[in-house]
């Protein structure tokens, strides 16, 4: 059964090393060994919070892809209203009811880069995060976020 | 050992960690672990049942139903049920048709869909989509359609296009060729849906087609009907079961639709043929919320 599923992520796999060079705020990267496991880097975006940051993400592909979302979480700490504070897990619709075979990972990459620049504070994972923006707070906010951005998300200085 | 009290706050405690840590994934595990669990109860495809099986579903039900399944007796023999899961229109109109070609070879229809697949293939690539996300779906489909012309080495009988149309890595590929392909319609024609999704949803065309026609287990509406039948060129009849009085005055009657693809385009010179209405060969029957297939006598 889950043999489309594998032929599926094969190409996804080739594509991913065709698009590397166009899109440098992604590395998208295959485990070696299991190809229904993937891990990327994304860069934050700029004039956001998150810039200057590289943000790690887990894939974990289910048997029934592409008809079923693959599951995507933060593994680098970050202060976002959508993205659980503890566990990492992204509330984005076409992880869940909208998700569709034509997204694929690079594309959901991209979606959560786009996500990480637009948080939607009405349905959010972290209701700190949330309130702050919902009430107006936009440098209370930013600033947090920037704090966990140099904790987490940046190289030390050595 | 901890005595009852402290068992029971332990107890209380664990729960509202369990309720601290209940995540989108649970939700959505659980989720689909009652689907699988309903999946038990009905195949995706039903048996063809006679008529009077919906008679008896609504025995003590409204009177105007009843009525109008008494005339649905005069013109239909069969009702085949499909599973409520959100793609029955869609699974619907696969077996149909695919049970018509089965039943009558017609090699010029099956030739002619081809064509219009094959511009439903331009259609995503010009909007956009990578081809690698679509293939796939297209290739199943155009696998099912050879499949039930006979004198193929791989041709099926009735029984097993009954069984692919059960077998979700088949079922539900095909539902999925048939959501890119109202998708691509809809945004190829964005001028024309646009009205009919902002009367529906008051949404984006882009956004209806994210969020209702492309995720699997949407609902279909005229919207997405109106799509397919003109993307493929296949007219569609829906027969309507609700409680509403028909057409003709204060006598009961059953309304139906044809779903009749706009004529086809210039530049497609070879579905030219012919701008007469054409009988819809794919009959459903639709109560709110559902849509079966229906067999005419």
């Amino acid at each position: 059964m889950n043999q489309a599923s594998r032929a599926r992520l094969f190409k996804e796999y080739k594509e991913v090393q065709r698009e590397k060079v166009a899109d440098p705020d992604i590395q998208l990267v295959c485990d070696e060994a299991n190809i229904f496991k993937w891990t990327a880097l994304v860069k934050g975006p700029s004039e956001t919070p998150f810039e200057g940051g590289v943000f790690q993400l887990a894939f974990s592909v289910p048997d029934q892809y592409p008809l079923q979302p693959p599951q995507v979480k933060f593994l680098t700490k970050i202060f976002h209203p959508n993205v659980h504070f503890k566990t990492g897990e992204i509330c984005l619709d076409i992880l869940k009811n909208a998700w569709s075979p034509a997204w694929t990972l690079q594309s959901v990459c991209r979606a959560i880069i786009a996500l990480m620049a637009h948080p939607e504070p009405d349905s959010p994972l972290n209701c700190d995060s949330g309130n702050l923006l919902r009430s107006g707070d936009i440098r209370g906010y930013q600033s947090m976020a920037r704090m966990y951005t140099r904790l987490a998300a940046m190289p030390k200085k050595g | 050992m901890q005595n009852q009290d402290a068992s029971e706050t332990s107890v209380q405690t664990s729960e509202v960690d369990d309720w601290a840590n209940f995540r989108d994934d649970d939700i959505l595990q659980q989720q689909s672990a009652i689907v699988t669990e309903e999946a038990g109860k009905i195949p995706f495809l039903g048996d063809k049942e006679p008529l009077t099986s919906l008679a008896a579903e609504y025995k003590s039900g409204s009177p105007i139903l009843l009525e109008k399944i008494k005339l649905l007796n005069e013109q239909y023999a069969a009702i085949r049920r499909t599973r409520g899961d959100g793609n029955c229109f869609f699974r619907s109109f696969m077996f149909a048709y695919l049970e018509h070609i089965l039943e009558s070879q017609d090699r010029a229809e099956v030739d002619r869909i081809k064509t219009n697949v094959e511009e439903c293939r331009k259609t995503l690539l010009s909007l956009g989509y990578v081809e690698f996300t679509f293939e796939d779906f297209f290739t199943l489909f155009l696998e099912q359609l050879e499949s039930v012309l006979s004198g193929n080495e791989d041709s099926i009988s009735h029984d097993e296009l009954v069984q692919r149309s059960r077998d979700q890595s088949i079922s539900d590929y095909v539902v999925m060729f048939f959501r890119f392909i109202a998708s691509g319609e809809i945004k190829k024609r964005s001028e024309f849906y646009e009205p009919f999704i902002q009367g529906l949803t008051n949404t984006s065309v882009q956004q209806f087609c994210k969020s209702s026609v492309e995720p699997m287990g949407e609902e279909s509406d005229h919207v997405h009907i109106t799509a397919l039948s003109d993307a493929l060129g296949v007219p569609i009849r829906v027969v309507y079961l609700d409680r509403s009085h028909g057409d003709k005055g204060s006598s009961v009657s059953v309304n139906h639709h044809d779903f009749t693809p706009v004529a086809c385009d210039l530049t497609n010179a070879t579905s030219a043929s012919g701008s007469e209405a054409v009988k819809p060969f794919v009959t459903l029957l639709y109560r709110p919320g559902h849509y079966d297939i229906l067999y005419p006598k």
